[in-house]
């Protein structure tokens, strides 16, 4: 099952340079060998501004290409070199890097820094060191050096990345004479895990970025600041059962899915809640109420030691559509509930019933409704697709 | 003091699609003197649009007995059977 291999929650924050239109450090990631495979880019170009992150963009862009196509790390920093436009300026071409290179299913990575502030790995507050780094040095450019160093992650653990503009925050303050430096970043991070022990990537690394600023006279942005969290956790695991089973004989192994397995479970359909009620022996509660607040959706109930029920087809075909777009400022209650559980989950598990109403394919019906396999379908592609959501579908 | 009548209107695809989101609002419509003698319940699905022999949705049940094609208007009229309004003492 899908839900055994850890997630992979990976977020960033950037902040720009003062009085800049265009961060001068770029991130870029990408799933490679079937999405097996996760890696992440950071680099930083030379300087700031659109210069900066004309540099930082070609490198994260060459370096992802080829991880993905698994180039000899040497040649491809060389190409990667090679290919900079040199600064008017200073006569130089430079953009550092980190890559991180991860196998989804073992935590097995490797980790390649030219330039950047070394990565930090930590499981809960502990710090956890490589097991293995060493350097790599391109005869052609003797002065960038690299270090590859290979890690372990477990569930649980987090890696944190950052640009200068972290590690050099509030340099020349009284305080902070060197910087915050790495050690600053690393206390800082460990206090707010001791702190929130489940902090989201995302809030971390906003975290990191924000606090970095802030060290800085006058909480300017000095330099670019850029911060990237990688958390390898348990995925949250969203079930939705919807449609009747085709064969009645299956409605108590349907039914059962409703009780025991994921994080969180809704129901999408008025039978199916039926059937799953009888079958658990709970019952649903609808609150009329909410028929004010509902929208142009029926209103969404609760299943006692289940989760929400909503109504089926119109729901769903609602939920796609917002996905679809983008936007659900406008969503019935329904709608935004089961939008909410998504964005919340990781791994979403849908349980799909595959009998027809035939009611619903009345022609004299106010509008088409579509038919439940296709919303399905189209409900996977985009929760792949535009959200990064793994999506696994059983059909009953 | 007399049982409460039960309504229950279905909130399944079809009724909701023909008429069931406005049913859902008849407490809404209810004259006071009714108010506290009819129980308004939303039931996710009844399972009977796929039924011919007992009309379209949407449905609804009032004290166990089927309707189809309900309205607001129908409903009401299949209340008042159950619940003359008492004329008015003077």
């Amino acid at each position: 099952m899908p839900g055994d291999t850890p997630f992979v929650e990976l977020e960033y924050c950037q902040l720009t340079h003062d009085g800049e239109c265009a961060c001068g450090d770029d991130f870029q990631w990408a799933l490679a060998d079937g999405g097996n495979r996760h890696i992440a880019v950071l680099s930083d170009g030379l300087g700031s501004g659109i210069k900066a992150h004309l540099l930082a963009n070609m490198t994260t862009t060459m370096a992802l290409e080829f991880m993905k196509s698994n180039k000899p790390i040497l040649r491809s920093a060389e190409i990667i070199m090679d290919s900079l436009p040199v600064c008017e300026v200073r006569k130089i071409s430079y953009a550092t890097f980190t890559i991180v290179d991860m196998l989804s299913a073992t935590g097995r990575a490797r980790v390649i820094e030219m330039g950047n502030p070394s990565y930090i790995q930590l499981r809960g507050e502990m710090e956890i060191p490589s097991f293995s780094r060493r350097e790599l040095v391109s005869e052609r450019w003797p002065d960038r050096k690299m270090d590859i160093s290979e890690l372990q992650m477990l569930t649980g653990d987090r890696l944190i990345f950052c640009s200068d503009g972290v590690t050099q925050a509030g340099l020349g303050t009284g305080v902070y004479k060197f910087g915050w430096r790495r050690s600053g970043c690393l206390a800082f991070a460990r206090e707010l895990i001791a702190r929130e022990p489940a902090i989201s990537a995302k809030d971390l690394s906003r975290a990191i970025a924000f606090n970095a600023m802030s060290l800085n006279k006058e909480h300017k942005c000095v330099d670019d600041i850029s911060c990237v969290v990688l958390y390898f956790r348990k995925p949250r695991v969203l079930r939705i059962l919807t449609g009747p089973p085709f064969h009645k004989e299956d409605d108590s192994a349907f039914a059962a899915l409703a009780a025991d397995g994921a994080d969180r479970v809704i129901i999408c359909g008025g039978t199916t809640a039926n059937i799953i009620t009888r079958e658990l022996h709970t019952r649903v509660e609808l609150d009329l109420k909410m028929v004010k607040v509902s929208g142009s959706l029926p209103p969404p109930g609760k299943m006692a030691n289940v989760g929400l029920v909503t109504e089926g087809i119109l729901t769903l075909t609602r939920v796609t559509t917002d996905l679809e777009r983008h936007n659900w400022d406008d969503s019935p209650v329904a709608a935004r509930e089961i939008l909410a559980a998504i964005e919340e989950s990781d791994v979403i598990e849908l349980v799909v019933g595959t009998k027809v109403n035939e009611a619903h394919q009345d022609p004299k019906l106010p509008i088409d409704l579509e038919i439940r396999r296709n919303i399905i379908r189209r409900l996977q592609t985009v929760l792949e697709n535009d959200y990064r959501k793994k999506v696994t579908l059983t059909y009953f | 003091m007399q049982d409460k009548i039960k309504l229950e209107i279905c909130c399944g695809t079809t009724c909701y699609m023909l008429g069931a989101a406005e049913l859902m609002t008849i407490e809404d419509t209810l004259p006071d003197a009714w108010k506290d003698r009819v129980d308004v319940f939303a039931i996710p699905c009844m399972d009977l649009c796929t039924r011919e022999d007992i009309g379209r949705a949407p449905f609804v049940r009032i004290d166990g007995e089927v309707m189809g094609n309900a309205t607001l208007e129908t409903v009401h009229r299949a209340l008042s059977k159950l619940l003359p309004i008492e004329p008015e003492e003077v």
